[in-house]
C-alpha cells in the first residue's frame, strides 16, 4: 500500500516538474524572442548611421551596405527634432527590412520630389514614437544626395492598408509616415496610423549650403 | 543569416538549460521526498510502539491523498486558466473596439447597415459600400418636412441634413420615395459651403454634365427619376466630414374617396423596421428582450404573430429626427382634420385654415405620414381652379357625383377571383391583414356570386380549377385554405396575374368579372404586369388592395387605373372593416363610365388623364386640362349604369390657383407613359414626354435635374473651415430648423452624441474608401491606384508578454509545490515528535 501510493507520488512529482520546466523555458525564449527583436532594431540603426553618414560624403551613386550582407540600403535620415528622434530610413519596405528600419515605399517619390512619399515602420520598434506626433511638428529628412528636406505635420488620420487613399502622385510636396494601429494592440490589424506632413518652404536647406557647413 | 544562426544557438542553450535543469531539480526532490524519509521510518518504528504510529501512518495517508486528488486538478485548472488569459488578452484589442458600440445601448444593427435604392421606404443619403451594388445610409441628422395644402394642390418641401462620416471624398446617392403622381421640380443643395441648385435638362445631356463636373472634382449633384415613384439624386465630392443638406420640393394633388380628404408622406425609415422574417431572423435576435425568448418556441407555427420591431419612439427621435410641419388651406370649412399616425399640434388661422404641427419628436418609424379632413356641413361636390402660364391656361376641375341612385338599377352578380400574395416581404402584420382583409370579402359575397381564389409568392396556386358558386360549402373550403396560407417565398406576380385574367366565359353578361389583388407590390417588372393587364384585361376590372404600411401606390394605382377599377390602401388591422366596407360599397354601386369632358364656347386642346377614368361612388373626377383661354361652359358626360349622365360648370368661376400647369404636365406625362403600352410609337411619345417635362421643369423618366452652382462669393473676413451655415442664403433657402436640436433634455442629448459618434464610425467602416477627386480622374484614366501600406507590427511585445506570462505560471506551480511539500514536513516532523516523545515516556 505504502509503496504504491509513492510510487505514484513520484511519477506525478516527475509530471509536475516538467511541466514547471517546459513553461518556464517557453517563457524565457519568448521574452528572448521579444527583446532580441528590439535589440536588433537598435543596434541595426547604429550600423545604418555609419553607413547613411559614408553614403552622404561617398561618390557611390548605390548607396553603401550597412554590413556586408545586407540587402538593403540607407536612403534617408528621417528626424523629429521636438522628440529628439533620428533614424535612417531604409529603401526597402519588406519585411526582414523593416526589422532594421524604417521603409521608404519604392512606388513613392523620393521625399522632397513633387507627390506623396511614404514610409512604414513598425509601431512598437522604429514608430513607436508616432502617437506623440502633433500638428505642426517639424519632421526634417535628409537624403543621400545631401538635400535636407522639412516638412510640418498637417494631419493625421486612421485607415484600411489598402484604402489608404494616398495618392503617390498629388501635386504637392508631401510625406506620410505610417504604421499599425491600435498602439497597443499586440495582434497585426488591418488598420494603418498616418500622418501626413507637407513640405516646409521656410526650412529647406540647399545641398551646397549643407556641404558647405 | 547570422541573425538565424543566433536564433539556433539561443534555442540550443534552452535545450540545455532543460537538460541541466532537470535531474538537479529531481536530485533535490528524491533528497527532501517526505514520504521516502517517512517510509523509512515507517518500517523500523512499529518494534517501539504500535499505536501512536499506526495513528501517524493514517495521518499520512491522510495528507499525501489531499495532495493527490488537488494537486493535479490545480495543475490543470492553473493551465486552462493560464490559456484562457492568454485568448483573452490576444483579442483584448480587437473587442474593445466592438464594445464601444454596445456600451452606449444601441446596437449596431441599427446604426447602420447595408441597403440598396429600392429597398428605401422614405428619404435617405446613401454612399457605396465595400459590398458592390450596396449601400449604407447616412446618418439622419434632420428632417424638416413643410407641406402646404391649397385647394387640391400639395406642395411639400423636405429639406433633410446629413454628413459624410469618412474621410475621404465621396460621391453620395439621396434616395426618396414620393407619393404616387407627385412631380419632383426643384432641388437645392448645400454641401460643405456651396449651394447648388438643379436645372431641367434631357436625362443624357444632364447626365453628361454631371460626369463631367465630378470628373473635375466640382460639387455636382443630378436628380434622376429611376421609376415614376423613386428619385434618386446623386451627388459627387463630397468632402470628408462635410454636411449636406438636400431640399426637394414636389406636388401633389390630394386624394379624395367617399367625402374624406387625404394626404401621405413617406416616413418609414428603411427595410429594418418593415422587416422580411425570412431574412432578417438574426437581426430580431439582437433586438432586445423582447424576442430574446423565441427561440425556445416552435417559431414555425408562431412566425405569424411576430410583430414587426419597432424602433422604441424615443430612440426614432435619435435614429430619425423629424420635425412636420402643414399648413391646410382647403378652400371650404373644415370639419374634422385627423393625422392618423402621429400627434399633431393644430392652431386655427380661420374655419377653413389650419396649420398643424408635430407634438413632439417621438414619433414611431414604421408609419407615413398620414393627414386625413372632411368639410363641416355638406361636402363641396365640384371646384375649379386656373392658372395662366405663359399664355395658356390651365385649368383643374374636381368633381364628386352626388351619390344618387339610378332608377331601376340591378346590382349584377359577380364573378370575383382574389388573387392573395403571400410572399416573404408579406411576412408579420400584412399577411395578417390580407387575411383579415379576404375574409371579410368573403363573407360579403352573396350566394348568387361566382369566386375563386389564387395565391402566389415564386409559385402560384389556383384553389378551384375555375370560379365556383359562393355556396357555404366552398367559402368554408376557401376560409381553410386562406388560414393554411403563410408568408415565404420570392414574389411573382405575372403568372399569377395571368391566371387570373383567364376569362372562360367572355360573353356572360349576367355576371361582372372582378379580379381583386391584395398585395404590397414588393415587385420590380411594374411594366411587364401593365402590359398583362393592358393586353388581357378583357371584360374584367381589375382592383387593387394594398397591404401593409409603405406598399408600392405606383404599381397599385396604374394596375387599378390600367384594369379600370380602383385601389384600396389598407395600413393597419383594425382598418381593415372600414376599408373592406368602403372597397364593396364601391363594388356594389354603379360606375359612371364612358366619361368625356367639352367646353361650349371653347377648345380644350389637351384634357388629361386622357381618356376619363371609369367612376366609382365616393370618387371624384380629377381632370386637369390646357387651353388657350379658360371660359366657357366645361360639360362632362358620361353614362351611370344604364342612364346618360351629365354635369356642366361655367368656367369663368374658376379660381386662380399655384401649380396648376405643372399638376397638368405630370398628370399628362403618366398618361402618355401609360398610352406607351399599347401604342407603338413610342418614339413620338417620348419625343412629347420630354417637351413637356421640360416645358414645366419636371423630372421624368427622359428628364434630370443637373445641379449648377449659385454659392454666393464668401466675405473675406469669415473663416473658411467654419461648419456654420453663410449667413447670406438666397432667397428661399430655409435650413434653421435642420439645426434646432435645442429642445432635447440633457441625457438625450447625450444620447444622441452618443449614437451619432456611434453610428459615424459604424458608416465610416462600411463604406467603401472611394477616391478623391484627383485619384477620380487618376482612375478614368486607368493608371492610379492607391498606395498600399504594409505590415508595421512586430511580434515583439506580444513575445515578451506570454513569455513573462509563462514564466510566472512555472514560479506559481513551483511556489504551491513547495508548499505543499511544507505541509508535509511539517506534519511529519511533527509525527516524529510525538512518537519520539511517546517513545520515550515508555519504560
Amino acid at each position: 500500500m505504502v509503496l504504491n501510493i509513492s510510487k505514484r507520488k513520484n511519477s506525478t512529482r516527475y509530471l509536475a516538474i516538467t511541466i514547471v520546466a517546459l513553461l518556464g523555458i517557453a517563457g524565457i525564449a519568448l521574452i528572448g524572442s521579444g527583446l532580441w527583436i528590439k535589440a536588433k532594431a537598435n543596434l541595426a540603426q547604429i550600423l545604418l548611421n555609419q553607413a547613411f553618414e559614408e553614403t552622404v560624403f561617398s561618390t557611390l551613386k548605390s548607396g553603401i551596405k550597412p554590413w556586408y550582407w545586407a540587402d538593403m540600403k540607407p536612403f534617408a535620415r528621417l528626424k523629429v527634432p521636438r522628440l529628439e528622434v533620428s533614424s535612417i530610413v531604409l529603401n526597402d519596405i519588406s519585411g526582414e527590412a523593416l526589422a532594421f528600419g524604417p521603409g521608404h515605399m519604392v512606388n513613392t517619390p523620393v521625399p522632397g520630389e513633387n507627390g506623396t512619399s511614404v514610409f512604414a515602420a513598425h509601431r512598437d520598434t522604429h514608430f513607436s514614437w508616432l502617437k506623440n506626433l502633433q500638428l505642426g511638428d517639424v519632421l526634417s529628412v535628409e537624403r543621400t544626395d545631401g538635400n535636407k528636406v522639412s516638412f510640418k505635420v498637417i494631419r493625421s488620420w486612421i485607415a484600411r492598408y489598402d484604402e489608404s487613399g494616398i495618392n503617390a502622385d498629388s501635386s504637392s510636396k508631401r510625406l506620410i509616415l505610417s504604421t499599425c494601429y491600435p498602439f497597443d494592440s499586440n495582434t497585426p490589424g488591418p488598420l494603418r496610423y498616418l500622418v501626413e506632413a507637407e513640405i516646409d518652404h521656410t526650412t529647406a536647406i540647399s545641398s551646397l549650403e549643407y556641404l558647405n557647413r | 543569416m547570422i541573425f538565424n544562426g543566433n536564433k539556433n544557438n539561443h534555442n540550443n542553450s534552452g535545450k540545455n538549460h532543460v537538460g541541466n535543469n532537470l535531474p538537479t531539480k529531481i536530485h533535490h526532490v528524491t533528497i527532501t521526498d517526505p514520504d521516502t524519509q517517512s517510509r523509512a521510518h515507517a518500517g523500523t518504528t512499529p518494534q517501539h510502539s504500535g499505536l501512536p504510529l499506526k495513528n501517524t501512518t493514517h495521518r499520512r495517508w491522510a495528507v499525501t491523498g489531499i495532495f493527490n486528488i488537488i494537486f493535479i486538478p490545480l495543475m490543470i485548472g492553473i493551465i486552462a486558466f493560464a490559456s484562457i488569459l492568454m485568448i483573452v488578452f490576444t483579442t483584448w484589442n480587437t473587442a474593445t473596439a466592438k464594445n464601444s458600440v454596445k456600451r452606449i445601448g444601441i446596437e449596431s444593427i441599427k446604426i447602420a447597415r447595408l441597403v440598396r435604392p429600392n429597398d428605401m421606404k422614405s428619404g435617405g443619403l446613401l454612399f457605396p459600400s465595400k459590398r458592390e451594388g450596396q449601400f449604407v445610409e447616412a446618418p439622419r441628422l434632420a428632417t424638416d418636412v413643410k407641406i402646404d395644402i391649397s385647394g387640391p394642390i400639395v406642395r411639400t418641401i423636405v429639406s433633410q441634413r446629413f454628413e459624410n462620416p469618412s474621410k475621404n471624398y465621396v460621391e453620395g446617392i439621396y434616395v426618396f420615395p414620393l407619393p404616387e403622381n407627385s412631380a419632383v421640380d426643384t432641388l437645392k443643395m448645400q454641401i460643405g459651403d456651396r449651394l447648388i441648385e438643379g436645372i431641367i435638362k434631357p436625362r443624357a445631356e444632364a447626365r453628361k454634365i454631371y460626369e463631367e463636373a465630378k470628373i473635375q472634382g466640382k460639387k455636382a449633384s443630378l436628380l434622376e427619376q429611376q421609376r415614376p415613384n423613386i428619385f434618386t439624386n446623386a451627388v459627387a465630392n463630397i468632402g470628408p466630414g462635410e454636411t449636406i443638406i438636400v431640399q426637394i420640393e414636389y406636388q401633389q394633388t390630394i386624394k379624395q374617396s367617399s367625402g374624406l380628404f387625404s394626404l401621405r408622406f413617406p416616413m418609414v425609415v428603411g427595410p429594418r423596421y418593415n422587416p422580411q422574417p425570412i431574412k432578417h431572423t438574426v437581426d430580431f435576435n439582437n433586438n432586445g428582450n423582447k424576442t430574446a425568448g423565441w427561440g425556445s418556441i416552435d417559431p414555425v407555427t408562431d412566425r405569424e404573430k411576430i410583430t414587426p420591431p419597432v424602433l422604441d419612439s424615443s430612440e426614432n427621435a435619435i435614429i430619425n429626427p423629424v420635425t412636420i410641419k402643414v399648413h391646410l388651406a382647403a378652400g371650404f370649412p373644415l370639419g374634422d382634420v385627423k393625422s392618423v399616425y402621429h400627434s399633431m399640434a393644430t392652431t386655427d388661422e380661420n374655419e377653413s385654415t389650419r396649420t398643424l404641427e408635430l407634438v413632439d419628436k417621438n414619433i414611431t418609424a414604421d408609419r407615413d405620414f398620414e393627414l386625413t379632413w372632411k368639410a363641416r356641413g355638406t361636402t363641396p361636390n365640384a371646384a375649379l381652379f386656373k392658372e395662366q402660364i405663359r399664355g395658356k391656361d390651365y385649368i383643374l376641375a374636381f368633381i364628386t357625383p352626388p351619390a344618387v341612385r339610378p332608377q331601376n338599377h340591378i346590382v349584377k352578380n359577380r364573378e370575383t377571383i382574389f388573387v392573395i400574395d403571400n410572399s416573404g416581404s408579406m411576412g408579420g402584420q400584412s399577411i395578417i391583414q390580407a387575411k383579415f382583409a379576404l375574409s371579410d370579402a368573403l363573407s360579403r359575397l352573396s350566394s348568387k356570386d361566382k369566386f375563386n381564389i389564387i395565391r402566389f409568392d415564386d409559385t402560384y396556386e389556383l384553389l378551384f380549377p375555375k370560379a365556383v358558386m359562393a355556396i357555404a360549402k366552398n367559402i368554408n373550403r376557401a376560409r381553410n385554405f386562406v388560414s393554411n396560407l403563410e408568408a415565404d417565398g420570392g414574389t411573382e406576380m405575372l403568372p399569377a396575374l395571368q391566371a387570373s385574367l383567364v376569362d372562360n366565359n367572355t360573353g356572360n353578361n349576367e355576371h361582372i368579372r372582378q379580379v381583386i389583388f391584395i398585395t404590397d407590390g414588393a415587385i420590380g417588372n411594374e411594366q411587364q404586369l401593365f402590359d398583362a393587364i393592358a393586353s388581357g384585361r378583357g371584360r374584367s376590372r381589375v382592383f387593387t388592395i394594398g397591404i401593409g404600411s409603405a406598399p408600392n401606390t405606383f404599381f397599385m394605382r396604374r394596375a387599378a387605373e390600367m384594369g379600370r377599377g380602383t385601389f384600396t390602401h389598407i395600413g393597419a388591422t383594425n382598418e381593415v372593416e372600414e376599408r373592406m366596407t368602403a372597397f364593396f360599397d364601391k363594388l356594389e354601386n354603379p360606375v359612371l363610365t364612358g366619361l368625356q369632358a367639352e367646353v361650349q364656347g371653347g377648345i380644350l386642346s389637351s384634357v388629361s388623364p386622357d381618356p376619363l377614368p371609369d367612376l366609382y361612388a365616393g370618387e371624384p373626377i380629377v381632370l386637369a386640362a390646357q387651353m388657350k383661354s379658360a371660359e366657357g361652359m366645361l360639360t362632362i358626360t358620361g353614362d351611370y349604369g344604364d342612364q346618360p349622365w351629365q354635369i356642366s360648370m361655367q368656367l369663368d368661376n374658376a379660381a386662380s390657383g399655384k401649380g396648376i400647369g405643372r399638376l397638368w404636365a405630370r398628370r399628362r406625362i403618366a398618361s402618355l407613359e401609360a398610352s406607351r403600352s399599347y401604342s407603338n410609337d413610342s418614339k413620338n411619345i417620348d419625343r412629347n414626354i420630354e417637351v413637356t417635362a421640360l416645358d414645366h421643369h419636371l423630372v421624368s423618366r427622359l428628364t434630370s435635374l443637373v445641379a449648377v452652382d449659385v454659392s454666393p462669393t464668401r466675405p473675406k473676413d469669415k473663416d473658411l473651415v467654419s461648419k456654420e451655415l453663410p449667413t447670406n442664403l438666397p432667397d428661399g433657402w430655409e435650413f434653421e430648423k435642420l439645426f434646432d436640436r435645442a429642445d432635447q433634455s440633457p441625457p438625450m442629448m447625450q444620447k444622441t452624441r452618443a449614437y451619432q459618434k456611434a453610428s459615424y464610425q459604424r458608416t465610416a467602416q462600411l463604406m467603401t474608401a472611394a477616391p478623391n477627386p484627383q485619384i477620380t480622374r487618376g482612375l478614368v484614366q486607368n493608371n492610379l491606384q492607391a498606395v498600399v501600406l504594409p505590415k508595421t507590427a512586430t511580434d515583439a511585445d506580444r513575445n515578451i508578454i506570454l513569455g513573462a506570462m509563462l514564466v510566472l505560471l512555472a514560479a506559481l506551480i513551483t511556489l504551491i509545490t513547495a508548499m505543499w511539500q511544507n505541509v508535509g514536513n511539517i506534519s511529519r516532523q511533527h509525527a516524529l515528535a510525538q512518537a519520539k516523545r511517546e517513545y520515550n515516556r515508555l519504560p
